[in-house]
């Protein structure tokens, strides 16, 4: 009997899988919904969400609260998840237009998903593959979040509020459950 | 009977030929488990295994580093698989403990280093007498290839990375270009012809202890200056280097710089430290406003002077501190070549002792 090839990927699977991470319940709609927009400090990303977020201020009367990443690498601590949760009915987060920004984003997204808050990452569409391999990681394959063209961060603030607008219906339709409704 | 070999077969009959074809199935069995880096792995056994755990006194389900953001965690066993599949013999297992432990203190690698778009290369350097004892370079062609050590011990570091934290290319890997010779460079310091400290010293290790220090480089940019008997002018060479704008992505950047013997002991010579050294290109590596405004680098410059943009004339230093220009010695003492390494954000210097079984 030969001698087995010994698997060197480690008998230890991820710890941040959380079995089937459940995704939030959704508002039917973010009539005067308090929205959290967390900026991850990449360029440009802060004019973008707070473009989101005045297109839904003017739309829904949202009330914003703004708050930057810790490390715009990594995902959130848990007491800012917490503080997140307590603070907001809904949170925007991107924008994910690098290798870690955007796994951590879809991160992010998935952990207040679990917390019961309903998240609509933006990422850029050039980190798919990223975003969607950190969300399945995390025990949540298939997770969605919207996506704008690549790159954002060079565009001029004319442009990032054209993109801000086209994003705009994905990102209301992420948060919102209008299955209730029949029109 | 090796008489009806044919004629210069080698060892093709003798009794401890291993089998080729044996050997190449178990070389494709490893690539269709997705464990390769591209080239071919060793295929290792519970025998081999064993070897390297009997080189090191951790346990070994003991873990030795975790990468929050995908929840993975490395433990002993799991380094020496990698280790033996990148090429290591066994008595290197110690080196490749202590520069993953090295690498993983340092924020950068810990942080979205292995998944950044910039796809930087670990940066490996090994002090202390361990370099004679495994055989490492230590002379010339310190970038490698060609020495065993040198060559395998970066490899199985990558292949951690791969492997244990589960980081593949085009997945949670996204280096737009990446770096040539990613998991292949390892300096060992020549110590012999530097005029000064060991770089392991300037990281806290004891003189004459075996120590390993590593962080995560982005590129390499040589300075080939052997024209001058001036010393100053060679700094303001390296000084040149150092201030391109292209590297600049946040206000403050770090530098490693790699000096060749020549360089060194013309500096010594010169009655400059090491610390003269950084100081000297500290006080002079940047830019003005102007020059960053006038490559776009407008907004880095901003960044670090908390949204305020100082004016053209402005003149801002790169280097922070000698911390972010750490000064190696490596190659042979025959051109006066060297190096300046652009550091993946910040690097601490730490030397981990390389710890052998008792």
């Amino acid at each position: 009997m030969p001698n087995a090839i010994l698997d060197p990927t480690g008998s230890v699977k991820s710890k941040a899988a959380t079995a089937a991470a459940p995704r939030a319940r959704r508002p039917a709609s973010l009539n005067g919904a308090r929205v959290g927009l967390l900026i991850n400090t990449k360029q440009n990303a802060r004019p973008f969400l707070e473009e989101v977020g005045r297109l839904l201020t003017e739309k829904y009367d949202v009330t914003l609260t703004e708050r930057t990443k810790v490390n715009f690498a990594v995902p959130e601590p848990d007491e800012v998840i917490k503080e997140l949760v307590a603070d907001n009915d809904v949170v925007i987060t991107g924008v994910g237009d690098c290798g870690s920004c955007s796994a951590a984003a879809a991160a992010d997204g998935v952990v207040l998903e679990a917390a019961g808050v309903p998240v609509a990452a933006i990422i850029t569409e050039s980190f798919i593959p990223t975003a969607d391999a950190m969300a399945a990681l995390r025990g949540a394959p298939g997770y969605p979040y919207a996506t704008t063209a690549h790159p954002v961060a060079v565009l001029t603030e004319d442009k990032v509020k054209e993109r801000a607008a086209q994003v705009i219906d994905d990102v209301v339709a992420l948060l919102t459950d209008s299955s209730g409704k029949n029109d | 009977m090796t008489d009806e070999a044919p004629e210069g077969s080698g060892a093709l009959g003798a009794p401890e030929a291993p089998d080729p074809d044996e050997a190449q199935r178990a070389i494709e069995y490893c690539y269709d488990q997705g464990w390769s880096d591209g080239l071919p792995l060793v295929p290792v056994s519970k025998p081999l295994l064993d070897r390297f755990l009997a080189t090191t006194d951790k346990e070994p389900d003991e873990i030795i580093g975790s990468l929050e953001q995908v929840g993975r965690d490395v433990d002993v066993r799991t380094a020496a698989i990698n280790a033996a599949m990148a090429g290591c013999k066994p008595e290197y297992f110690p080196v490749v403990l202590a520069a993953f432990d090295a690498l993983m203190r340092e924020r950068a690698a810990r942080g979205g280093g292995f998944q950044s778009t910039s796809g930087p290369a670990p940066l490996i350097v090994v002090n202390g007498p361990i370099r004679q004892e495994l055989g490492f370079n230590t002379a010339g062609g310190a970038f490698g290839p060609g020495f065993r050590p040198n060559m395998t011990i970066p490899r199985a570091i990558g292949l951690i990375v791969r492997n244990a934290f589960g980081i593949h290319p085009h997945v949670l890997e996204q280096a737009t270009q990446g770096v040539p010779g990613r998991w292949s460079i390892c300096v060992a310091e020549n110590e012999e012809e530097s005029p000064w400290e060991p770089f392991a010293e300037n990281g806290g290790a004891g003189g004459g202890v075996s120590a390993v220090s590593a962080t995560l480089t982005r590129t390499m940019e040589f300075v080939d200056n052997r024209h001058t008997p001036n010393h100053e002018d060679v700094l303001r060479d390296f000084q040149d280097t150092i201030s391109r704008i292209g590297s600049q992505i946040f206000p403050l950047s770090s530098v490693a710089l790699v000096l060749c013997p020549e360089h060194a002991q013309m500096f010594a010579a010169a009655g400059l430290s090491k610390a003269d050294v950084q100081n000297w290109l500290i006080e002079r590596s940047g830019r003005t406003g102007a020059e960053l405004t006038s490559m776009g680098k407008a907004e880095v410059n901003r960044k670090g002077f908390r949204g305020e943009y100082e004016g053209d004339d402005t003149f801002h230093r790169f280097l922070a501190g000698p911390t972010s220009i750490p000064v190696i010695v490596a190659g042979a003492k025959n051109a006066a070549i060297s190096m300046v390494v652009r550091i993946f954000g910040e690097w601490s210097g730490t030397a981990v002792p390389v710890v052998e079984k008792k």
